[in-house]
């Protein structure tokens, strides 16, 4: 049986944020996720060795989903960014590859 | 007539600005480690992130200036900023243009010392079973200096490489001889408890230009108990080995490693003035690893990462300490980190990079013949896990071995600009993929990052080696000087 449930909406939490946390936690407990109603139920069950109480669990994991959160926005601000880096650092390498080997 | 303009008509408005790729690690005490996709770094207020993200700084500002110096944003107009993490991008990815520059010959697999986190798992006797023919070794000569790389290192390892070394002193001028052909260059190693060193060995080194690797893990009595031999004498042998080599070959020709077994915990000062005492040039403060009989012996589970990075964070400021005071004297690791950090030069360390050095940086070829992707994978096969086997020197190149299928899927599968964690990790760009450890740990080459000791033990170190950059413009100029 979980021992701490936490409750995020579907309309403005996402999912992929949810499941990267969830990956983040596992050094604590583990987490299980399910929707319904329009409610992502996350369940945090502590490690066995975790010598965190329930409302650090909590404020862990929460922790956790806000700095997702955050990394979402900017990867979503930045990913367009970032193709262009990549395209102009191997670009390049691949046209001095070409110009090497003919 | 004209007047001045105010400090408004020249302060970028900061709806010009755009996000460039960014990563934070928070630090737990209300900041955060911001660093750019390249790694370069700033320790921050919490709030000051979320400002940067929302491109709610001040024009002028000095948080401002810190996120335009760090490249964490950019003007909306300034392509030259996408242009100068490109190239950088492009340096310090170049490690792949030179790829295989490390090829390990294990010329035996007997050893005479009875070392109880031994990683090759050594064998005590049978010399025609366990020794390097010299057919295998001119074989794995040749299909060393087949890798792209124009200069070569050739280590010879072993067990203990001197109880061989009819065969070291037989394929050096060999290899010697077939880098000229090859119009390449070679460099030689030979890491050796040195307790079989003679006279002649020193001559031969000399002559060759040979750099010896020895072990040494601290005083008399904790080097004894952790390299037990046949007469108790391991450290009275490796301390003369060193001192005659050094005297032969120079200070800068000798070098030595430590490994940390539970006994070393709380006595690395110690550890570290032997080293010193002896003159050596620097020293590495290695944790224990997950193979041979280290893992046999349950050597490898009685300390936890948490008491490595307690070990490891006080020799190194036992180390700043001495550096302070005029003695020049490196943690190797921890240089090889801010070499990292700080420049974009490639280290060649092959367990510090991705796309990882299995195969790419390392070749490792077996007394009997076969070829392994990693030291560290030949020590599971001689556990009985041949997943880093790439295949047998008779029949196989060096292409055939590094354009394996099996190698391709194994460094593709580990990537750290692609895994979980790894891929928003402001650590990154200085970390590595390190397949064998997690294979061997968790059975995966990726692992799950939160469970990783080898990921705890990254963090733990850059974390704090960010803070010393930080906080200790003392401790700061002294890494920068072991990154030069």
């Amino acid at each position: 049986m979980a021992d701490v449930v936490l409750e995020f909406a579907e309309a403005s939490q996402s999912i992929e944020a949810l499941r990267a946390a969830a990956y983040r936690f596992i050094g604590d407990g583990s987490c299980q996720i399910d929707l319904m109603s329009g409610l992502y139920r996350c369940a945090l069950v502590p490690a066995r060795n975790s010598k965190l109480g329930d409302a650090d669990l909590r404020e862990r994991f929460l922790a956790l989903v806000t700095d997702e959160n955050l990394r979402e926005s900017i990867a979503e601000k930045t990913q367009a960014t970032r193709d262009v880096i990549l395209a102009l650092a191997f670009g390049a390498l691949a046209e001095a590859q070409t110009a090497e080997h003919g | 007539m004209a007047k001045f303009r105010t400090s408004a008509a020249f302060e970028a408005a900061t709806d010009d600005l755009d996000l460039l790729p960014i990563r934070f690690e928070r630090l737990g005490d209300g900041r955060v480690i911001v660093a750019n996709m390249l790694g370069d770094m700033a320790i921050l207020a919490s709030g000051d992130l979320e400002r940067i993200v929302r491109l709610d700084m001040a024009a002028g500002s000095e948080l401002y200036a810190t996120a335009a110096e760090k490249m964490f944003v950019r003007r909306k107009d300034q392509l030259s900023s996408l242009q100068i993490l490109a190239m950088r991008l492009r340096s310090r990815m170049g490690f792949l243009r030179s790829p295989t520059q490390l090829h390990i010959l294990v010329v035996t697999l007997r050893c005479e010392h009875s070392c109880p986190y031994c990683q090759v798992s050594r064998r005590s006797t049978d010399k025609d079973r366990y020794d390097m023919a010299p057919e295998t070794a001119e074989r794995a000569v040749l299909t060393a200096l087949s890798s792209p790389s124009g200069r070569i290192k050739i280590e010879f390892q072993g067990g203990e490489p001197l109880l061989n070394f009819e065969l070291i002193r037989h394929i050096v001028p060999f290899a010697k001889q077939a880098a000229v052909a090859a119009k390449k260059e070679v460099d030689f190693v030979i890491t050796s408890n040195l307790a079989l060193l003679t006279d002649e060995i020193l001559e031969f080194c000399q002559e060759h230009s040979i750099l010896l690797s020895t072990s040494l893990d601290g005083p008399a009595d904790l080097h004894n108990k952790n390299r037990p031999r046949p007469g108790g004498n391991s450290h009275e042998l490796a301390v003369q080995g060193i001192q005659r080599a050094q005297q032969a070959l120079g200070r800068d020709r000798v070098g030595a490693l430590m490994t940390t077994t539970q006994a070393s915990l709380g006595r690395v000062r110690e550890i570290i003035d032997e080293y010193v005492r002896l003159d050596l040039g620097g020293i590495f403060l290695r944790p224990l690893s997950p193979y041979g009989f280290a893992v046999k012996t349950k050597q490898f589970t009685k300390y936890d990462t948490a008491e490595w990075l307690e070990f490891y964070e006080t020799g190194l400021r036992y180390i700043l300490q001495l550096n302070r005071v005029g003695r020049y004297f490196p943690e190797f690791y921890t240089a090889l980190l801010m070499r990292r950090m700080l420049t974009d030069r490639p280290t060649g360390f092959v367990d510090l990079r991705s796309p990882a050095g299995v195969g790419l940086g390392a070749l490792v070829y077996n007394y009997d013949g076969k070829v392994f992707a990693a030291d560290e994978g030949r020590m599971l096969a001689e556990m009985g896990d041949r997943t880093f086997e790439l295949g047998d020197l008779p029949e196989e190149t060096y292409s055939s071995l590094v354009l394996s299928d099996k190698l391709v899927d194994m460094v593709g599968a580990s990537l750290t600009q692609c895994a979980p964690q790894c891929s928003t990790c402001a650590f990154e760009p200085h970390c590595g993929a390190d397949p064998v450890y997690h294979h061997a740990t968790q059975g995966d080459p990726v692992g799950i990052k939160p469970l990783s000791g080898f990921c705890a033990r990254q963090k733990g170190v850059f974390g704090l080696l960010v803070r010393l950059l930080d906080e200790s413009p003392e401790d700061a100029a002294i890494l920068r000087r072991w990154a030069s």
